[in-house]
């Protein structure tokens, strides 16, 4: 039974859990302070897409797909719309990745800003199609623009974060 | 390897249905949902606390390097303002009281009647995508789901979720709020102005001010009243009233009395001036003045209690066709620069249950 527990625990997708929960306590504290231009950088979004970057697209989808529900909790959007936003943000990073059998560090943090910025445009998209209309604006021009440059900034610690959270090792009592 | 690509698979397609579940739940207003932000809300909220006391000092920097100037700027201006509006606030607060009163008097309802909370303003939204922000009082202060919010200045919002010490309150310029205003503007008809009258047909100060119980002296008048609370001014009846002297007495039309115009007010996102869209499509432009005073009509079915003041028109755009004119508003509160607010413990008939 307590091997089990272990298991669990141990296994990558606890640790996303416990990640995810850190980077969307900076999202809520300092990157809804801390707005260039007035707009607030998507520092989950980023870590998203950098799992989607350092993992394949199923990995990608499921780190983007948890880490939404658990944005949609604190949002007073419906519960769902983050996380098929940052569903499709994961597996989009991986997928931009694919063609590129090693790709470069400045190809990924290219690759993950686009991801996360597109993020930017699926949401009120998302939001539209469930009626809740009235964010499909030029603003998201901006929006998007920060992002990507805040991705390019802040990828860099994101990248051995989400490899580490993400890695497969060998599981507790396997043996 | 292939096993676990199947794992994933199935993972992803439950989680996405899961997604598509959640919003047709949350959409059709289940309380399941609420209590899953509740737990989550539980769970989450001493992380994040945590969080931010340790980026507290990255935050301040951030604000200190990119809002100084403006600070000052501001600091000065306001010091003016202040000076300025001490006198008026006075006044002001008299008629208020005495408005207050006068409700009362006749049993209609007054914010004076209602409860409330005095909240902080701990975070702001997270998201580029919703207007809201986060307050210190929850539902162990009796903050409920739809209860209005204000700050110093008038309205601001709506509660929208609600967990044990914390809220969401969603501000007034988010596109999904909407609330039934009236705007109350002056018609321009011009007044009657009656002949002068004889001295012994003049109405007297004494019947004037008998029905608040006054003592009245002519030339330099005090005038005291017995209304509780209301604080008492010195009033100064022109001697030649008092003496019946030839004047000119103007009598308002009814028509020049306040009209009142009511429609629904809708938020249109951040940066833009949320608009009014009139019920009653007859409603003409130019009935309506720039400037005039928008404050929400209350009833049974509002999100908030009535008169609470929300803003000035602050444009009339005119359509063509028989749909009527939309107007863009002046919110009176800043929602830039929300510190500390108050929760009304107003729960709207259309919110409760939630």
């Amino acid at each position: 039974m307590l091997d089990r527990v272990f298991v669990v625990v141990a296994s990558r997708w606890f640790r996303l859990v416990l990640v995810s929960l850190l980077v969307l306590s900076l999202q809520t504290t300092l990157f809804s302070e801390v707005r260039p231009f007035g707009f607030a950088i998507q520092i989950l979004a980023i870590f998203v897409a950098s799992a989607g970057a350092t993992h394949d697209v199923y990995t990608g989808a499921v780190a983007g797909l948890v880490s939404g529900f658990m944005y949609d909790a604190i949002l007073a959007t419906p519960l769902g719309i983050s996380a098929l936003v940052l569903g499709a943000v994961g597996a989009g990073a991986a997928v931009m990745l694919q063609p590129f059998r090693d790709p470069t560090w400045w190809l990924r943090l290219l690759v993950i800003g686009v991801a996360a910025a597109m993020g930017d445009v699926v949401t009120p998209l998302v939001k539209a199609v469930v009626g809740l209309d009235g964010w499909l604006e030029w603003r998201i021009l901006g929006v998007m623009l920060v992002t990507f440059v805040g991705a390019g900034v802040f990828a860099a610690p994101m990248i051995p974060l989400a490899r580490w959270t993400l890695r497969e090792k060998a599981v507790y009592g396997s043996r | 390897m292939a096993q676990n690509k199947t794992n994933l698979r199935r993972a992803i397609v439950l989680l996405a249905l899961a997604s598509v579940f959640f919003i047709t739940l949350d959409l059709s207003d289940s309380s399941s949902t609420s209590q899953i932000r509740r737990v989550f809300g539980t769970v989450f909220s001493p992380i994040e606390n945590v969080a931010r006391v340790v980026t507290r000092p990255v935050s301040g920097a951030w604000n200190a390097f990119r809002n100084y100037e403006d600070v000052v700027d501001e600091n000065n201006r306001l010091q003016e303002q202040v000076a300025l509006q001490e006198g008026a606030t006075v006044a002001a607060a008299a008629s208020v009281r005495l408005s207050q009163e006068l409700l009362a008097l006749n049993g209609l309802p007054t914010l004076a009647g209602i409860n409330s909370v005095t909240a902080q303003v701990i975070g702001e939204t997270p998201t580029n995508f919703s207007q809201t922000v986060e307050i210190n009082q929850g539902f162990s202060s009796g903050v409920k789901v739809g209860m209005p919010v204000l700050n110093a200045a008038g309205l601001i919002g709506k509660v929208t979720e609600v967990f044990a010490d914390r809220s969401l309150v969603m501000l007034i310029s988010d596109p999904d709020y909407a609330l039934s205003v009236k705007v109350v503007t002056m018609s321009s008809r011009t007044p009657i102005t009656l002949p002068a009258l004889e001295t012994q047909d003049a109405p007297s100060v004494d019947s004037v001010l008998d029905t608040a119980d006054t003592t009245t002296t002519t030339s330099s008048t005090t005038t005291t009243t017995t209304i509780l609370g209301f604080t008492p001014s010195a009033t100064t009846v022109p001697a030649d009233v008092v003496a019946g002297a030839r004047s000119n007495i103007t009598v308002p039309l009814a028509s020049q009395l306040a009209v009142r115009e009511t429609g629904i007010l809708e938020g249109r996102g951040p940066g833009l001036r949320p608009i009014v869209r009139f019920l009653d499509a007859s409603t003409r432009a130019s009935a309506i003045e720039v400037g005039a005073p928008i404050v929400s009509s209350g009833g049974s079915r509002s999100l908030a209690p009535p008169d609470v003041v929300i803003g000035v028109v602050s444009r009339v755009v005119e359509r063509l066709g028989t749909a009527g004119p939309i107007l863009e508003i002046d919110l009176v509160a800043d929602l830039s620069n929300l510190s500390f607010l108050r929760v009304l413990l107003y729960q709207p008939i259309t919110e409760s249950g939630r």
